[in-house]
């Protein structure tokens, strides 16, 4: 493998990764705090991705710049309104029942909302590559990289893992979301609305999903099927940090992502392969997960 | 302060708690006797609302029998459960603070209530800096009463305390209660107990819980 090589996979890997580690460590904060697996959640990484397109376009005519805060706009919009709903009136009623039923629930919304998605943006595929286009691009040992991805991606996928760190060690609200986390009814005995914690906790992991499809729409083409791709992936990659580990979940993004784009450049072929490969050898040796602990309600 | 009217619990189809009633004075000390699965933990849920009831709930005179579970411990109302549920992610301060914090209480008064915290469980003060994931069975009892007590200013319930202490750690704790009747004579405590000898030189109001039916019998009992 000669070096341009070597350095292009692992840009692609540590830009990858980024993204994916936002989606599944929303995945995982969902499970820890709600203990439901958000079969949905690819497609809060699809609407973030086209909501963030649809605003970028609307709004890239008055001022390019204008695209970087729609990202955010869009992550945040979706987050809060899809995640919402979906918790307020699909999930709420049926916590404490089965949970094969929430299971149903969210593959139902997945279903749907897939739908819903070709009936608003079609099937033709959709470029909003504003944002990426504004930032120069950098050199990394002699390889020319664009910074959106080698620099901006990681940076904000560092930037959530030190924020959701603070967050839940250094405030209230955070301290309310452990504890729920722990234990339900320890909380509510203490004053703690059990029910808001899950609507917030929805939203925030929703909003981290979106803001993973926000931040990937600059940089490929918006197709019909993304969120059920990143869905299986981000699952891998919570289910090999061990579900609830948010460091976790981002030194195994990077794992996966990096073996994933030297997969790509040496036998593309094993890409969709080598994820799960490493998820089902890891958990033969380690069921709770690399960073899992016994009992997995922790962040 | 404390009154159940023909209260009843099911749960999974199997009746718990049958027409219950009772009522504890201002300043009561109720000992809720029963051996095991006699329904003395879902009494105690009952009134924390963490049951599906029918009948009334009634805490100095106002029905809470609709208050949502949330919502009661800001009426004055502690707890310690059985199995102390402290949050390992915390340390002990931070155990016994959070209610305070979730109550959004003014920080002169948490003050005075970790005062009193520690006023009656000096050891406390000792632990306070250590995990509360490291704390051994009877500390872990200590702590979950002192987080009760940041927030038990009317009534304060504490569900099995002396279950599974050696017996130093029981007089401890039992010298804990005394310190805590002295120095908040008007407080109400309801303590839930299988063996009926150990709260009786303490309490002044006997319930008895035999499958899910209560007597009451007590000089102080109105």
């Amino acid at each position: 493998m000669d070096s341009t090589i070597f350095i292009l996979a692992l840009l692609d890997g540590v830009s990858y990764a980024a993204l994916v580690f936002l989606v599944s460590v929303g995945l995982s904060l969902i499970f820890s705090v709600l203990r439901i697996v958000n079969v949905a959640h690819g497609s809060l990484y699809a609407y973030g991705a086209y909501v963030a397109a649809t605003l970028s376009l609307a709004v890239a005519p008055i001022s390019p710049w204008l695209t970087f805060p729609a990202l955010l706009v869009a992550s945040v919009a979706v987050g809060v309104v899809v995640g919402g709903v979906m918790e307020r009136f699909l999930l709420r009623p049926v916590y404490g029942r089965e949970d094969v039923l929430q299971l149903l629930i969210t593959f139902a919304v997945f279903m749907i909302m897939d739908n819903l998605q070709r009936l608003i943006w079609g099937v033709q595929p959709i470029f909003a590559s504003t944002p990426l286009k504004l930032l120069p691009n950098v050199s990394v040992l002699g390889v020319s990289y664009t910074s959106y991805q080698v620099i901006l991606l990681p940076a904000v996928a560092l930037l959530t893992v030190l924020g959701l760190r603070y967050f839940l060690r250094h405030t209230l609200a955070g301290a309310v979301i452990l504890a729920v986390t722990e234990d339900r009814e320890a909380a509510t005995a203490i004053g703690v609305d059990a029910r808001r914690v899950f609507l917030v906790t929805f939203m925030i992991g929703a909003s981290l999903a979106a803001l993973g499809g926000a931040l990937a729409s600059p940089t490929t083409s918006l197709v019909p099927g993304m969120g059920a791709d990143m869905i299986v992936l981000s699952f891998a990659v919570a289910a090999t940090a061990g579900l609830g580990q948010i460091e976790g979940a981002a030194v195994t993004a990077l794992m996966i992502g990096i073996a994933r784009a030297f997969v790509i450049y040496l036998q593309p072929e094993f890409e969709v392969l080598v994820p799960y490969l490493i998820m089902v050898l890891v958990l033969l040796i380690r069921p709770m997960g690399l960073f899992g602990v016994d009992k997995v309600r922790k962040i | 302060m404390l009154e159940f009217d023909q209260v009843n619990v099911s749960m999974a189809g199997v009746q718990v708690l049958r027409r219950v009633s009772f009522r504890l004075a201002p300043g009561a000390t109720g000992a809720l006797i029963g051996h095991n699965g006699a329904g003395k933990t879902t009494t105690v849920r009952t009134i924390m609302g963490f049951t599906e009831a029918t009948g009334d709930v009634r805490l100095a005179g106002e029905s809470i029998a609709k208050t949502p579970a949330h919502l009661r411990p800001g009426l004055g109302v502690g707890y310690a459960p059985e199995d102390r549920r402290l949050f390992s992610a915390f340390t002990v301060e931070e155990n016994v603070l959070l209610p305070a914090r979730v109550g959004r209480l003014s920080a002169a008064e948490t003050k005075r209530r970790l005062d009193r915290a520690y006023d009656v469980m000096p050891e406390l003060k000792e632990l306070a800096a250590r995990p509360a994931g490291s704390v051994s069975g009877g500390q872990g009892k200590m702590v979950a009463l002192g987080r009760a007590l940041m927030l038990g200013t009317k009534l304060v319930i504490l569900d099995e305390p002396f279950q599974g202490l050696a017996p130093v750690l029981a007089q401890r704790y039992a010298d804990a209660l005394k310190r805590l009747r002295a120095h908040d004579p008007d407080i109400t405590l309801l303590i839930t107990e299988s063996n009926p000898k150990l709260l009786a030189a303490f309490a002044d109001t006997t319930l008895t819980i035999e499958r899910g039916e209560i007597e009451q019998h007590a000089a102080a009992a109105a």
